[in-house]
C-alpha cells in the first residue's frame, strides 16, 4: 500500500475518534435515567427527591421544567418517561396520550405575590377584586376595592403591573380556575386555561419568570407556587375564601381546602378544590392537586413503579418545608392503584 | 461607469465656507457613531466582566447545579460545561468531513449548474434562522425518541455546514492549477492528487473555518432549546439523553429570580465570551499566517 | 510517489479511486441539498393542520387565544412585532453602521485603523443569549427608570412614546438590543465596499475642490449604492431571525400595541417561547406556521440581497464580489 497522506492519515484518526466515542457514548446506558418534564409548580419538590431517589434506587432523574402543557405534549410524543401537569387532562388529551393514566402525587397551592415598597406582607385579597386586577379594569394600588379589603393600610397610588405565565402552565390553569369561579365576569371573558388571552400585563416563562418579573417590577403581581414565593422571600396575599375569612397558603390552609374532594374522580382520577364551599373554613382558595402523566405500558415500568411509589410515600415527607402538603390518604390508596396499572 | 452627485454648488468657491461647516459636522457625525459602536461593545463585555469575574470560582467547573436550593448552597455548571463540550466537539466531528467533500465536490467534479444548485441550497441553509432548524431536529429526531445529544449535535452541524463548506471552497480555489496539472501530469491519478496534494494546502483555511464556526456556534441557543434542554444535574458524556450546555443554562439562569442565578449566569456569559473571542482571534491569526505562507510559498 | 508508474486510463485503481471520492463527495453535496429539502418539507408538513384550519388569513389575523374550546390563532400580532423591531432597529443601526465605515475608511487615524474593525467585529460574536441576559439585567432597568420616562415626558404625544414600562421589558428594550446586533454587520460589509471604491474617482472628486463629506456624498455612497442596500437587507435578515435575546427582553405580549414601551412578540420569540409547552395540535401547528412565515421572511431577504449585490455588479461592469458579502 502506497503511504498515506497526512491529510488521509488525519481524516481517519478523525472517523476512528468518532466511531470510539459513538460506542463508548452509547454503551453507558445502564444507569437508570427517568426523564419528565411539565409543571413548574411540582419542580421544587421534585428537586428534593433527586439525592434520595439516586441513593435509595440509583435511578437518575432529569427534569426539566416547561410548564404543564409541555409535559402534556412531551409525554404524548413520548419524548419523555413522564409528563407533570397541574391542569387535569382533558378527554381529548387522554385520548391523543393513548392508554395513559393521571396519578395526583403532590399537593399545594398558588401563592399571589406582590412587590410593594413599605407595606406589610399578606394583605388582604379576594377573587373578585383580582380578577378585575387581571383584567385591567383596577390599576393602581390605592383602588378603593383594595382599600376597602385592607382598611388601616397606607396604599401608595403605585400603579399595578401585572405579570402572567407565557408559557402553558397548569399554575395559569389552577389560578384562572379561581378567577371563573370567583368572577362570573372574567369566566365568560376569559376563562380558565393552561393560557388565556391575557388583556394586560407582561408574561414571563416559568413559576421562576415570574417570580422574577415581580421582584423586579415595582408594583407587580403575579402568581406562582408558594414555595417560589418562599424562596425569593415575596410577599404574597392572604385570600378571601367563601367563608369569607383570608387563608394563607400554609399547609393549614392548603389541607383545608383539600377538604373539599376526598376521592378522586373514578376515571380520570381528577380532583378539584378550586375556591371550595363555605362550610371549609380553613381553606386556601388557590390549592390544587398536581399529577404525574404516566403512559400505561412504557419501557422503563419497573422502574416507573418503583419511582411513583416512593414519591407517593417517602417523597411526601420532603414536601412540607416547601409548603406541600403530604397527600390524604384517600387520594394515596387510589393513587397507589393507579400505579399498578403500569405494565 | 457609475453615477456621482457631485454638483456645481459643490465646487463653488463661494460657497466654501458653509460647505466647510457642513463637512467638518459630517465629519463629527462619523466619530461619534465609531464611538458609540466602540462603547456598545465595551458596555456589554464590562458589564459581564464586571459581574462575572467575581463569581468566577473553580466551583463553576466542579460542581453541578442543585435545583431550588433554599438557602446558599456550593453549586456550579460542570454538567453544562461537560455538555457544550460533547455536543460542540460532535458537531464539529459530523460538520468537518462532510464540509470538505462538498467543497471537494463543488471544485473539482460539479457541473456548473449541479455546482449553482448545491450552492443556492448551502445559502438556504445558511439562511434558515436558528430557531426553524431547532423545529426541523425535533420534527427528525426529538418525536417519538426523546431529545439527545446526537439531535442537538445535528442541529449545531446544520448551522456549521454552509461556514466550513464555503471556507473550504475559498482556499480550495487560491490552489494553483499549476500545482494540480503537474500533479496530473506525474501519474498521479485525479483523487489522490486532491486528497494528498491539494488538501494539505488548504489545511490552514479549513482549520480557521472550522474554528470560526466553533465560535459561532460554541454559543448558539435556539438549535438546542427543544432537542436538548430536559436534562439532569449530574455531569453526563453521553450523547444518548440530553446534555445541558452553557447557552442553554445561561437562559434559563437569566429568567430567574435569584441574585445568585443571576451571578452564575454573569459568570458562564464570561467564560463564553472569552471562548468565543479567544477562538475568533485564534482564527483570524491562523488566518493571517496562512496568507503569509501562501504569498511567501511561491 | 511511484513516478515510473505512467497514467493508463485502464488502470482499474486509477479509476475507482477517482469514481470512488466523485461519488462520496457527490453524496455530501446531495446530503446538504436532501437536509434542505427536508427542513423545507418539514416545516409546511408540520404547519398544514393550521394551513388548513386558517389558510392564508392566519397571516395577518390579530388573535392568539389557546384556552381550549374558543381556540383562535393568527400571526398578525407576531408579524406585526417583528416588523416594528426589525425596521426601527434597522433604521438606527444602519446610520449608525455607515457612519462607523466611513470613519474607518476616510477619518480614523492609521493607528485605529486595525483595532477598531477588530473590535466592531467582535460584538459581532457575542452570542445572543448574552446580548439577552445583559438586556434583562442591565439594559432594561436602566431604560425602565431613566430613558422610557423620559422620552414619555418629551415626547409622549406621540403614541409611539407611552408610559414607560414597569418591568423594563418592552419592544423598546427589544429594538436596542437588536441595533446592537445588526451593527457590526452592516459595518463590515460597508466598510469593505468603500474601501473597494476606486481611489481615481475620489482622487478625483477631490481634485475639483469638492470637501471629503462631499466626495463621500457624492462618490462613495453612489457607488457603493447596491452593496449598502445589500448590507442592511442581511442586517434586516439577522434581526427577524433573532429568537433568543429577544424572547429575553420583550415582555410577551399578545396584539398590536403603538406605544414602543409596551411589551410585545415578534415570531421567533413566540415560537421559543411557546413551542416546548404547545398542547393542542391545532397550537403546534400554528407555532410550526409562524416558523413557515419566518423562514419565508428570511429566505426572501437573502435572496434579495444575493440579487440587488448582482444587479450592482452588473450596473458597475464589475465582476460580483462575492467575497466581501460571502
Amino acid at each position: 500500500m502506497p503511504k498515506l497522506g497526512t491529510v488521509m492519515r488525519t481524516t481517519l484518526v478523525a472517523a476512528i475518534a468518532a466511531l470510539a466515542t459513538a460506542t463508548a457514548a452509547t454503551a453507558r446506558t445502564h444507569d437508570t435515567t427517568l426523564t419528565g418534564a411539565g409543571s413548574t409548580f411540582v419542580a421544587p419538590l421534585l428537586a428534593q427527591w433527586i439525592q434520595p431517589l439516586g441513593s435509595a434506587y440509583g435511578y437518575s432523574l432529569q427534569y426539566s421544567a416547561i410548564g404543564s402543557g409541555g409535559g402534556i405534549a412531551a409525554v404524548t410524543g413520548r419524548t419523555v418517561d413522564f409528563g407533570a401537569s397541574d391542569a387535569p387532562l382533558t378527554p381529548d388529551q387522554f385520548a391523543a396520550c393513548k392508554g395513559c393514566v393521571q396519578i395526583p402525587w403532590a399537593l399545594s397551592a398558588t401563592a399571589i405575590i406582590y412587590n410593594l415598597d413599605g407595606v406589610k406582607n399578606l394583605l388582604h385579597m379576594n377573587g373578585a377584586t383580582l380578577a378585575k386586577i387581571f383584567a385591567g379594569q383596577i390599576t393602581k394600588w390605592n383602588d378603593p376595592a383594595i382599600k376597602k379589603l385592607n382598611k388601616g393600610v397606607d396604599l401608595p397610588g403605585q400603579q399595578i403591573a401585572t405579570v402572567h405565565r407565557s408559557d402553558n402552565s397548569g399554575t395559569t390553569y389552577n389560578f384562572t380556575d379561581f378567577l371563573s369561579s370567583a368572577s362570573p365576569a372574567w369566566k365568560s371573558k376569559y376563562g380558565k386555561g393552561v393560557s388565556v388571552n391575557w388583556p394586560v400585563g407582561t408574561g414571563q416563562r416559568g413559576s421562576s419568570g415570574v417570580a422574577a418579573g415581580v421582584s423586579q417590577t415595582p408594583g407587580g403581581i403575579g402568581y406562582v407556587d408558594v414555595a417560589y414565593a418562599l424562596k425569593n422571600h415575596l410577599k404574597y396575599f392572604a385570600m378571601q375564601n367563601r367563608s369569607g375569612k383570608f387563608a394563607t397558603p400554609g399547609l393549614k390552609g392548603i389541607l383545608g381546602a383539600a377538604a373539599a374532594q376526598v376521592k378522586p374522580d373514578p376515571t380520570t382520577n381528577e380532583l378539584s378544590i378550586v375556591d371550595p364551599p363555605t362550610k371549609f373554613k380553613l381553606a386556601y382558595p388557590v390549592s390544587t392537586f398536581t399529577y404525574v402523566i404516566v403512559p400505561t405500558s412504557s419501557p422503563k415500568a419497573a422502574e416507573l413503579r418503583k419511582f411513583l411509589f416512593w414519591a407517593v410515600t417517602r417523597g411526601q415527607s420532603y414536601g412540607p418545608k416547601l409548603l406541600f402538603q403530604p397527600i390524604p390518604k384517600s387520594v394515596l390508596v387510589v393513587a397507589e392503584k393507579t400505579i399498578a396499572k403500569i405494565k | 461607469m457609475s453615477s456621482h452627485g457631485i454638483t456645481r454648488a459643490d465646487v463653488q468657491a463661494v460657497n466654501l465656507p458653509r460647505r466647510r461647516i457642513v463637512n467638518s459636522a459630517m465629519e463629527l457625525l462619523a466619530w461619534l457613531a465609531a464611538a458609540i459602536a466602540v462603547a456598545a461593545l465595551f458596555v456589554v463585555v464590562w458589564s459581564v466582566v464586571k459581574r462575572g469575574a467575581p463569581a468566577l470560582n473553580l466551583d463553576l467547573l466542579t460542581k453541578t447545579p442543585v435545583q431550588f436550593a433554599l438557602g446558599p448552597v456550593k453549586q456550579g455548571l460542570a454538567n453544562a460545561f461537560a455538555g457544550s463540550l460533547v455536543l460542540v466537539g460532535l458537531a464539529t466531528l459530523m460538520t468537518v468531513p462532510v464540509g470538505i467533500l462538498i467543497a471537494v465536490y463543488l471544485t473539482e467534479y460539479a457541473a456548473p449548474s449541479v455546482r449553482s444548485a448545491v450552492s443556492l441550497a448551502l445559502d438556504i441553509l445558511n439562511g434558515v434562522p436558528a430557531i426553524v432548524i431547532a423545529i426541523f431536529v425535533y420534527g427528525l429526531f426529538v418525536v417519538g425518541r426523546g431529545q439527545s445529544g446526537w439531535a442537538g449535535s445535528f442541529a449545531l452541524a446544520c448551522l456549521m455546514l454552509p461556514l466550513v463548506t464555503r471556507s473550504t471552497m475559498e482556499v480550495l480555489l487560491l490552489v494553483p492549477g499549476s500545482l494540480r496539472e503537474a500533479s496530473l501530469g506525474l501519474g498521479v491519478p485525479r483523487w489522490r492528487t486532491t486528497l494528498s496534494i491539494v488538501l494539505p494546502q488548504t489545511l490552514g483555511g479549513i482549520v480557521t473555518g472550522t474554528v470560526l464556526a466553533v465560535a459561532r456556534v460554541a454559543g448558539e441557543t435556539a438549535p438546542l432549546l427543544f432537542t436538548s434542554s430536559i436534562v439532569g444535574t449530574r455531569v453526563s458524556w453521553s450523547p444518548s439523553h440530553a446534555l445541558q450546555s452553557i447557552p442553554v443554562a445561561i437562559y434559563e439562569l437569566s429568567e430567574s429570580p435569584d441574585p445568585a442565578d443571576h451571578a452564575r449566569a454573569w459568570a458562564a456569559a464570561t467564560v463564553l465570551l472569552a471562548f468565543i473571542l479567544c477562538t475568533s482571534l485564534a482564527a483570524r491569526w491562523l488566518a493571517s499566517r496562512g496568507r503569509r505562507r501562501l504569498s511567501t510559498s511561491r | 510517489m511511484q513516478a515510473a508508474e505512467s497514467p493508463r486510463l485502464s488502470d482499474r485503481r486509477f479509476r475507482a479511486g477517482d469514481a470512488a471520492l466523485q461519488l462520496v463527495a457527490g453524496a455530501a453535496a446531495l446530503a446538504a441539498c436532501v437536509v434542505v429539502g427536508l427542513i423545507v418539507w418539514k416545516v409546511i408538513a408540520g404547519s398544514l393542520p393550521s394551513i388548513r384550519a386558517y389558510g392564508v388569513h392566519f397571516v395577518w389575523r390579530v388573535a392568539w387565544n389557546p384556552v381550549l374550546g374558543h381556540e383562535v390563532y393568527g400571526a398578525g400580532s407576531f408579524l406585526f412585532g417583528t416588523a416594528v423591531t426589525s425596521l426601527v432597529a434597522l433604521l438606527l443601526a444602519a446610520p449608525l453602521a455607515i457612519g462607523v465605515a466611513l470613519f474607518l475608511t476616510e477619518l480614523a487615524p492609521r493607528f485605529l485603523r486595525g483595532p477598531v474593525p477588530a473590535l466592531v467585529e467582535t460584538l459581532a460574536a457575542i452570542p445572543s443569549v448574552v446580548i439577552g441576559l445583559w438586556g434583562i439585567l442591565v439594559l432594561g432597568p436602566v431604560l425602565r427608570d431613566h430613558v422610557e420616562p423620559a422620552l414619555h415626558s418629551a415626547l409622549g404625544f406621540i403614541p409611539l412614546f407611552g408610559p414607560a414600562s414597569s418591568s423594563g421589558s418592552s419592544v423598546f428594550t427589544a429594538i436596542v438590543v437588536l441595533t446592537i446586533m445588526i451593527l457590526p454587520i452592516v459595518s463590515s460589509i460597508s466598510r469593505e465596499l468603500f474601501l473597494g471604491v476606486p481611489r481615481e474617482l475620489r482622487e478625483g472628486a477631490l481634485a475639483l475642490g469638492t470637501t471629503r463629506w462631499e466626495m463621500v456624498r457624492g462618490v462613495v455612497l453612489p457607488y457603493a449604492r447596491s452593496g449598502i442596500a445589500a448590507a442592511m437587507i442581511l442586517g434586516l435578515g439577522r434581526a427577524i431571525g433573532e429568537a433568543i435575546a429577544v424572547s429575553q427582553v420583550i415582555g410577551s405580549v399578545v396584539g398590536i400595541h403603538w406605544s414602543l414601551f409596551s411589551g410585545g412578540d415578534t415570531l421567533g420569540s413566540k415560537i421559543a417561547e411557546s413551542y416546548q409547552g404547545g398542547t393542542t395540535k391545532l397550537q403546534v401547528a400554528s407555532l410550526i406556521y409562524l416558523g413557515l412565515i419566518l423562514l419565508v421572511f428570511s429566505l426572501l431577504m437573502n435572496v434579495a440581497a444575493q440579487w440587488i449585490v448582482r444587479r450592482g455588479a452588473r450596473r458597475q461592469g464589475v465582476g460580483t464580489n462575492r467575497g466581501a458579502l460571502g
